[in-house]
C-alpha cells in the first residue's frame, strides 16, 4: 500500500466525511448515483471510519423513547370511549379469557368501577422466594403492586416493567422502599389491548441503567383480555 | 412471553439489528422500538460525543431515529454491518446539526470558535475489536494527523478550521489528512 491515496479515494473519503462543499460536494454526490466503483469506495470508507464514532453506550434521556415513538407515530393515547365500554362489558359479562386472568389472582376481582375495570394477578418467582400482587386499574390507568414475599437484594431497588404483544418491556417506574407502591402507566403501556405483560427485576438505585431488565428478572405475568372487543 | 433479562455481551442482539432493520422497512413498529431499546444508547453516545450531552444530542439521535425508519429500505444497498450502518447515520446527523449550529453562531456573534469536542475518544479504552483497532491505528499515527481524522470526523472541521488550529496553509492540511488516511487504513487491512 503506497503512502498516500489516489483521486478518487480521497475524494470518497472526503466525501463520506463530509468535507467538500459547494460545486465539489454536488459533484461527489452525482457521481455516487452515477458510478458504482466511487459508491464502493464512498461506502468503504464509511466503514472503515464508523469504528471511530463506536463509543461505550450511554443511555440517551428517559423522554427520548416515547418522544420519538410519538413523533414517527402519533396516535391517540387511550382508546375512544366505546372501545373502553366494550371492554367493561366484557368483563361484567364474564368473558372467559378474563375469568382466566382472574382465577389466578390472590384477592380475587373487584367489582369493576363505573369508569374502568380492575385487573389483578400475581408476580411470583419460580423458586417462590419472592411475590408481588399487583392491580391494574383502568379506571385511573395505574398500578398498584404489593410486595407478600422477598425484596430487592440490599443496595439494589425494584424496577416494574410492561409491554403488549410483541412488543418489547418497557418501564413502568421504580420502587426503591415499602412493602406497596402504585404507579401510573405510560402512555404506550395504558394503551396496550390484548395481552398485558408485567414483570419487575431489581436493579441499582436510579434503575436500569439500559432501559430495559438489567438484573435479575424475578418474573413476568401476562394478563389476557386487556381489549375492548367482545367475544 | 417474558421479559429477557439483557444479556452483558449482547450478541444475541447485535444478531438480530439486521433482522429488526428488515423489518423497520415493511413498516414494523415493534421491530422499530426493539430496534431503539438495542442500539439508542450506542446511537445516543455518537450524538453526545459530537454535541455535547445537551437536548441538540436527543434531538440528532431522534432525527437519526426518523432517518432509519424511513430508509430502513435502503439499508441492504450499503452492504454494511448493521451497527455500522446506524452509527454513520448518526454520526452524519449529529455532524450536521453541529455545522449549522456553527453557522449560526459564526453569523450571530461573528467568531469563527470552535465548539469545545466532548471527551476525546482516544482516552476511552474500548473493548470491541474494530473500535479498539481503530484506536490503536491512530495511535500508531502522528499526533498532527490523527487530530486532524477526528477533527475532521468527530468535531465535524471544515479544512479551514482544521488548518486554522493547526497553524497550516489549507493545501497542507489536505496532504496531511490525505496521507493520515492512507496510513489508517493501511493499518486497518494489517
Amino acid at each position: 500500500m503506497t503512502d498516500t491515496l489516489d483521486d478518487d479515494d480521497m475524494l470518497a473519503a472526503e466525501y463520506a466525511i463530509g468535507l467538500l462543499t459547494g460545486e465539489a460536494l454536488e459533484a461527489a454526490h452525482a457521481r455516487v448515483g452515477s458510478d458504482p466503483a466511487f459508491a464502493a469506495r464512498v461506502l468503504r470508507w464509511e466503514r472503515q471510519l464508523a469504528p471511530l464514532a463506536d463509543l461505550p453506550p450511554l443511555a440517551p434521556p428517559a423522554g427520548a423513547r416515547a418522544a420519538l415513538l410519538q413523533r414517527l407515530f402519533p396516535e391517540p393515547a387511550r382508546a375512544p370511549f366505546w372501545q373502553r365500554l366494550g371492554l367493561w362489558q366484557a368483563l361484567a359479562g364474564g368473558a372467559v379469557a378474563v375469568a382466566v386472568a382472574l382465577a389466578v389472582l390472590n384477592p380475587g376481582p373487584v367489582a369493576p368501577p363505573q369508569t374502568g375495570p380492575l385487573y389483578a394477578a400475581e408476580i411470583a418467582s419460580q423458586t417462590g422466594d419472592f411475590r408481588v400482587v399487583a392491580l391494574v386499574d383502568k379506571a385511573q390507568d395505574e398500578v398498584f403492586l404489593t410486595r407478600t414475599a422477598g425484596a430487592a437484594p440490599a443496595g439494589r431497588i425494584l424496577q416494574v416493567w410492561a409491554h403488549g404483544p410483541d412488543e418489547p418491556a418497557q418501564s413502568v417506574g421504580l420502587w426503591p422502599d415499602g412493602e406497596s407502591v402504585t404507579l401510573p402507566l405510560p402512555r404506550e403501556i395504558a394503551a396496550v389491548r390484548g395481552t398485558l405483560t408485567l414483570g419487575i427485576s431489581e436493579e441499582p438505585p436510579g434503575g436500569s441503567p439500559t432501559g430495559r431488565p438489567s438484573g435479575r428478572v424475578f418474573g413476568t405475568v401476562d394478563i389476557p383480555g386487556v381489549t375492548g372487543t367482545q367475544d | 412471553m417474558a421479559i429477557p433479562p439483557q444479556t452483558a455481551g449482547g450478541a444475541r442482539v447485535s444478531d438480530d439489528l439486521e433482522d429488526l432493520i428488515s423489518r423497520c422497512a415493511l413498516g414494523d413498529r415493534a421491530a422499530f422500538a426493539a430496534l431503539y431499546d438495542a442500539t439508542s444508547a450506542k446511537l445516543y453516545a455518537v450524538c453526545a460525543r459530537v454535541l455535547g450531552q445537551d437536548h441538540a444530542a436527543e434531538d440528532a439521535m431522534q432525527d437519526a431515529y426518523v432517518k432509519i425508519w424511513a430508509h430502513a429500505g435502503r439499508y441492504r444497498v450499503t452492504g454494511h454491518a448493521p451497527m455500522t450502518w446506524l452509527i454513520t447515520i448518526a454520526r452524519n446527523t449529529a455532524i450536521d446539526r453541529l455545522r449549522a449550529r456553527r453557522l449560526h453562531h459564526d453569523i450571530e456573534e461573528h467568531h469563527g470558535g470552535i465548539a469545545a469536542p466532548g471527551p476525546s475518544p482516544e482516552s476511552v479504552a474500548l473493548a470491541r475489536s474494530e473500535a479498539g483497532r481503530i484506536q490503536r491505528c491512530l495511535e500508531e499515527l502522528e499526533q498532527d494527523r490523527r487530530a486532524a481524522i477526528t477533527g475532521a470526523y468527530l468535531d465535524g472541521l471544515s479544512y479551514a478550521e482544521l488548518a486554522t488550529r493547526a497553524g497550516i496553509p489549507l493545501n497542507t492540511m489536505r496532504t496531511w489528512l490525505r496521507r493520515g488516511l492512507a496510513a489508517l487504513r493501511e493499518c486497518m487491512s494489517r
